[in-house]
């Protein structure tokens, strides 16, 4: 369609330049015209004053004013050669000669009708005349401001290297007019052309403004006049996501406005916090109104500010949390929530990248709101870190099979024997140094590449399964299991590797409760049919919600190591871990201390009736299992 | 002051016709003659120039030509009359040189001005230095 319209434009264009071209094609032809006949009658004139000036000449011998009025009948006789020349277009043909009061007077002329008298002034330009005189140099002079006359020639008449006259040749033509007549319907023609394509123009204008604005109107929302999801779904398919980062907004608890103050107030708090949205970011950037009190901007990136997005969603926060709204007579304030997703090139699509930043504004919200949490703050180390692993990165590692797995062993509380081992996935740089996942995780989560690293962890970990027939466990996230590319990769494995998945421990990490929590139960359920194991790891902080038990198939529970690592310091630590041994031990589920960095910690734990223990005290992460 | 009289001949030249030519031309000449009229009577034979008169600043058009003070005359006329005559062709001029002042004239399509000494001392006329040029001894 947009290619039609280009065709359409090309073609107008084209039309309105050959028309263009044919007019001044035009014009010049005439302008030629012109110019060869009067070249032609110039020279027929100049051959005439020639002829003339030669016959004067031979009869003349000094002056001629003298000698033409003291022989009437030479006079007559020349006048009456230089009629001979007189016809329509040469219409008169004169000799004046300059008196001593610098008038110039005639000494001959062919005129048949109103002949002048012998000596009789003349009227002229004197000082082109007297130029032609004292230069001896022949002068065409263009008459056009008379109406009667079109050319004069004039030729000195040079004796004894003295002007004594001047031949006056006038003519004129019809012929430019009537060139210019042939022309003229041409000439009308091309004017109305031109008044129509001025009108098709003015008309064209016209109907693209009104496009334009039945445009805008349909993909503006008419409250905050930000973009609306009509605009945004246009712009999904074309945006250049690498070029942007992306950021998620909602206003909080804008509920309340409206239920306290109204909707008038509440679509007022709208229109406000719109207006201080489009004025704190910059032209090319893109506001949209993604739904309710919901905000979605667009932040073109900048070469020198990676996360330019956090920094702009600061300002709108709070320049938005010190504005005072005032609406009727009450003063309103308000603050807002902002997920931002710094790099959104690292998602497979610009949705997932949108749902990206609306996590992060959900969490944002949920740890307290009138904040501020991006991809990057989020991971509260990442903006510190100047060595996190692009994309690319991680990809050249999986090509070279620089993604090794390090493994950790698990012990037995009691005998301290090694029971299992954890599988920490690490990338090995090419100079030997090695990698943590927090390095690398952050830039490939949602990607291909996660998926392929995820495959290349189980596949590393079946082969050591395979190999020492012992159990390990490898960390997912409740993500990757509602991911049904990685669940089907998972399943997938299993299948490859039946024999050897009841070795296999799967330790889940972030697990709040979420909407799918009953397709993640039915998946575990599912994984859980090949024998595998799941652990919930990091229990105790963040989401730990009890009812978990309840939901999920849970064989292990990991108890969080800012728990455990000052446990033996603690009261409080090691009462919130009693109770959760306890619970565990009724529930039936095995428990594993993480973080045990001391022979103190350990032997607390062990007061606890923990089951099983891990930590550097007892072994670090090793490369091989032994 | 002759460059000023030439310019103002000609430069109306370029953007006026032949008759708004002669309208100016005769506006200079009547002024030039009658210096003194805060208002100019002028009657002439032919018909066809008269409104050219008739819209020349401070001149108005009679028609008796004895209440004339400037007559523009085509024909011989046998007038009595103390105004001062003005021939609109050569011929005129040669016929009635002894009387008639001076004439306007186009000569092989140019403006022609030309005044009679002997007829402008007869009237006391005195003309401008701009105008001096065009005065003939004789025809």
């Amino acid at each position: 369609m947009k290619n039609i319209k280009q065709l359409y434009s090309f073609i107008f264009v084209s039309i309105v330049l050959a028309i263009a071209y044919l007019f001044f094609s035009t014009a010049q032809i005439q302008q030629i015209l012109n110019e060869n006949v009067e070249s032609i009658f110039i020279k027929e004139a100049k051959s005439f004053a020639q002829n003339i000036n030669n016959n004067i000449k031979t009869v003349i011998k000094e002056d001629p004013y003298r000698e033409l009025k003291e022989n009437q009948a030479l006079q007559k006789k020349m006048e009456h050669a230089l009629s001979i020349i007189i016809n329509d277009t040469f219409k008169y043909i004169f000799v004046l000669y300059r008196d001593s009061n610098g008038n110039y007077r005639y000494l001959l002329d062919g005129s048949k009708e109103d002949k002048a008298r012998f000596n009789q002034r003349l009227s002229v330009d004197k000082k082109l005349w007297s130029s032609v005189y004292d230069t001896k140099v022949p002068l065409i002079i263009n008459q056009k401001e008379l109406d009667n006359l079109w050319i004069t020639y004039l030729k000195p008449v040079v004796l004894n290297n003295k002007t004594v006259a001047i031949i006056a040749i006038d003519f004129s033509t019809q012929l430019p007019q009537s060139i210019s007549n042939a022309i003229e319907p041409l000439n009308k023609i091309f004017i109305y052309i031109f008044i129509a394509i001025g009108v098709l123009i003015v008309i064209l204008i016209y109907q693209s403004i009104r496009s334009i604005k039945i445009k805008k109107e349909s993909i503006t929302d008419p409250l905050t006049q930000a973009y609306n999801r009509n605009y945004l779904r246009d712009l999904l398919s074309n945006i250049d996501i690498t070029k942007y980062q992306i950021m998620m907004l909602d206003i909080d608890h804008f509920k309340q406005v409206n239920d306290n103050y109204g909707h008038k107030a509440g679509d007022y708090i709208l229109a406000s916090s719109a207006k201080i949205m489009q004025n704190e970011i910059r032209d090319e950037d893109i506001l949209i109104r993604f739904g309710g009190e919901e905000f979605l901007i667009f932040i073109k990136k900048s070469s020198v500010n990676s996360y330019l997005a956090y920094n702009i969603a600061q300002r709108i926060r709070k320049k938005i949390e010190e504005s005072r709204f005032s609406y009727e007579d009450k003063e309103l304030q308000i603050t807002i929530s902002v997920g931002v997703s710094c790099q959104p090139e690292h998602f497979k699509t610009v949705s997932l990248a949108i749902k990206y930043a609306d996590e992060m504004l959900y969490k944002a919200k949920r740890e307290g709101r009138n904040q501020v949490i991006s991809q990057s703050t989020n991971d509260t180390t990442l903006l510190k870190k100047t060595n996190t692993k692009s994309i690319n990165d991680v990809k050249e590692a999986l090509e070279e099979q620089r993604v090794v797995c390090f493994f950790q062993a698990i012990y037995n509380a009691e005998s301290l024997t090694v029971v299992k081992y954890e599988a920490l996935v690490r990338i090995k740089e090419k100079d030997g140094s090695i990698t943590s996942p927090a390095d690398f995780l952050e830039s490939i989560t949602y990607t291909n590449v996660y998926n392929d690293l995820t495959k290349s962890v189980l596949e590393s970990v079946f082969t050591q399964i395979k190999e020492k027939k012992i159990q390990i466990s490898t960390n997912l996230n409740f993500s990757d299991i509602l991911d049904n590319k990685i669940f089907d990769l998972i399943i997938h494995e299993l299948e490859l590797h039946k024999e050897l998945s009841s070795w296999l421990i799967i330790e889940l990490l972030e697990y709040e409760l979420i909407e799918e929590i009953t397709i993640v139960q039915s998946r575990l359920l599912r994984i859980k049919e090949y024998g595998v194991k799941i652990a919930i790891d990091d229990f105790g902080s963040g989401y730990s919600n009890y009812s978990i038990f309840k939901l999920l198939p849970i064989d292990i529970l990991k108890i969080d190591g800012s728990l455990i690592k000052d446990i033996d310091m603690s009261e409080t630590s090691y009462k919130i871990t009693h109770s959760i041994i306890l619970l565990a031990k009724e529930l039936g589920i095995t428990t594993v201390a993480e973080f045990v960095h001391s022979k103190e910690v350990l032997e607390t734990v062990k007061m606890l009736h923990i089951d099983e223990v891990q930590g550097f005290y007892l072994a670090k992460p090793s490369p091989n299992i032994l | 002051m002759k460059k000023i009289i030439l310019l103002l001949l000609l430069v109306p030249l370029l953007f006026a016709s032949d008759i708004k030519t002669e309208q100016k031309i005769y506006g200079l000449i009547i002024h030039a003659l009658l210096p003194q009229k805060t208002e100019i009577r002028v009657w002439t034979d032919s018909q066809s120039p008269t409104n050219i008169f008739c819209l020349i600043k401070d001149v108005r058009c009679v028609n008796n030509p004895e209440n004339a003070d400037f007559l523009l005359l085509s024909k011989k006329k046998n007038i009595q009359t103390k105004g001062i005559k003005f021939a609109t062709n050569i011929q005129l001029l040669e016929a009635e040189k002894d009387t008639i002042v001076g004439g306007f004239f186009w000569e092989k399509g140019r403006p022609n001005i030309l005044f009679l000494r002997k007829n402008l001392q007869k009237h006391n006329i005195t003309l401008p230095k701009s105008m001096q040029e065009y005065i003939e001894d004789e025809l």
